[in-house]
């Protein structure tokens, strides 16, 4: 346990130390989301309640809907691409070969690479939501703390399971990988994180249905906006299990088969 | 699939100095990175220290040290110690032993003054001597080095066989495998010879050998190569 501790310390302590030289990508990614919360509030100010179901039965307003939308899809498709861009980026710099000729196997080096990038999207992710707070009046008095760290470990293993996912179609591919696509812009649009997905079209709807960011940020709606308990989103949860064990053992098979044929073919660190 | 390689079997001995050597795209960085795991064989396999590199590749790399001729095979936005201290974790290495062993490391291959600086701006020689640090972080018992003067000067150049030959390789028991161009480098490095062309072994024989027979290294290459001398 300790070498994994140390080593996971070590990649964070890396990407800090790289990315501190980058002050302002930090702070520009900040007001970019921050632009988005401002639209987002004047939106609100148009739309009432009344136009979804969605929003009439549930009691709260279409900011703090789309607030959580926005920040966590947001923090989903930062998990979603990060496996991908963190292992073409080591192969683009040249670090790639150096890091598999260690002691460390390529699925450590792909999640660990991802640890400091999953950190810094959740500060991100906090300022997003304590500005909805604070600065437009969001409600979150009936925020389930409990029920809420639940449903976000289990969304973010299933983005991270579609991540790793989309870093094996870019070892296996060396191009752009589609799930990236799918799930990461138009799985957002789909998935309800702007507005409900009783809104849509039906054949929208049917795509929603089978898309997991819709089951994530519904979960999360609840827990966040309603005060849902562990219990009172059973069966959300055990769709996002299932979600996860399907998916999480798939893409590390489908990982460690794209790795091996990259190291039987020599082609781990093209790109 | 282009197949680099074929029907290559060799047995190195602890402590055999190899200089693989053979013209370019002769297979010979495939052949290194095939003992130091960083590709499997299609077919067959190779055997390190007692452990497959397909099978139990973590074990396999345990025992080796790979130099990289890649000057981009560091964090350029680190420092020469930070590089250091990210392969070292990498390599399962911590604490006040990864620490001492650095510091150790950084005067061997006297990077004193530069380790606390951005390896962006180190020059050419610079960067390889920090591969060769990186290298031997974990004191394999094997230590490969995939052209390690080839993007230097002629002073650097001999300033790291100089530094390979005198303060590394004083250890007899170490197993070193280099590929290089340098007939010199080749002689003074090493005293096993291994030529490759077209990914097959065309001659594989120790230095003294060559020295009994009185031929030189150049006549031995050409002969191996088939090539007619000038």
């Amino acid at each position: 346990m300790m070498p994994l501790l140390r080593k996971a310390g070590a990649f964070v302590v890396r990407d800090f130390r790289i990315e501190s030289g980058y002050k302002t990508a930090f702070l520009i990614r900040i007001v970019d989301s921050m632009m988005l919360l401002v639209l987002f509030y004047f939106l609100s100010q148009l739309i009432t309640p009344h136009n979804s179901s969605a929003l009439r039965g549930h009691g709260y307003s279409y900011f703090s809907f789309a607030l959580i939308g926005l920040a966590f899809a947001r923090y989903f498709d930062l998990t979603l691409r990060m496996f991908s861009e963190s292992i073409r980026l080591a192969q683009v710099t040249g670090c790639f070969e150096a890091m598999m000729s260690s002691q460390t196997g390529c699925i450590t080096v792909a999640l660990m690479s991802s640890l400091y990038g999953l950190i810094s999207g959740g500060v991100q992710l906090l300022v997003i939501l304590a500005a909805g707070v604070v600065g437009f009046g969001m409600d979150l008095t009936h925020l389930n703390f409990l029920a809420t760290a639940v449903v976000l470990v289990l969304s973010l293993t299933i983005f991270v399971a579609f991540g790793v996912l989309s870093a094996a179609a870019v070892v296996w591919l060396r191009k752009g990988d589609p799930i990236t696509w799918i799930l990461g812009g138009f799985g957002t649009i789909v998935g309800g994180a702007y507005f409900p997905t009783d809104m849509m079209p039906p054949w929208m709807q049917k795509v929603a249905m089978v898309n997991p960011i819709t089951y994530c940020l519904d979960a999360l709606r609840m827990t966040m906006l309603q005060g849902y308990s562990v219990v009172t989103i059973a069966k959300p949860l055990v769709t996002l299990l299932g979600i996860v064990a399907i998916f999480l053992p798939i893409s590390l098979g489908l990982f460690t088969a794209a790795v091996r044929k990259g190291r039987r073919e020599g082609t781990l660190t093209q790109y | 699939m282009f197949t680099a390689l074929s029907n290559v079997t060799i047995e190195i001995q602890e402590g055999d100095r190899i200089a693989v050597m053979g013209p370019n795209g002769a297979g010979k960085t495939t052949l290194l990175k095939l003992i130091g795991g960083l590709i499997l064989p299609a077919k067959g396999d190779i055997v390190v220290n007692g452990f497959s590199t397909a099978h139990h590749s973590a074990d396999a790399r345990k025992s080796v040290g790979f130099v990289l001729n890649e000057e981009r095979s560091f964090f350029w936005r680190l420092t020469g110690t930070q590089n250091l201290e990210f392969f070292g974790a990498l390599d399962n290495l911590g604490g006040a032993d990864l620490r001492n062993r650095i510091q150790e490391l950084i005067s061997l291959v006297g990077l004193e003054e530069a380790a606390g600086r951005v390896v962006e701006g180190y020059s050419s020689g610079m960067k390889q001597r920090l591969a060769l640090a990186r290298g031997l972080i974990t004191e394999p018992r094997v230590l490969i080095l995939d052209e390690p003067t080839r993007a230097l000067d002629p002073i650097a150049a001999d300033e790291m066989i100089d530094l390979i030959l005198s303060r590394i390789y004083s250890d007899s028991r170490k197993t070193l495998l280099i590929a290089t161009h340098r007939m010199d480098e080749a002689l003074k490095l090493c005293n096993k010879v291994l030529v490759i062309d077209k990914g097959r072994i065309q001659a594989f024989d120790s230095i003294s050998d060559l020295k009994r027979d009185q031929i030189t290294l150049s006549q031995y290459y050409r002969r191996a190569l088939a090539v007619e001398a000038v």
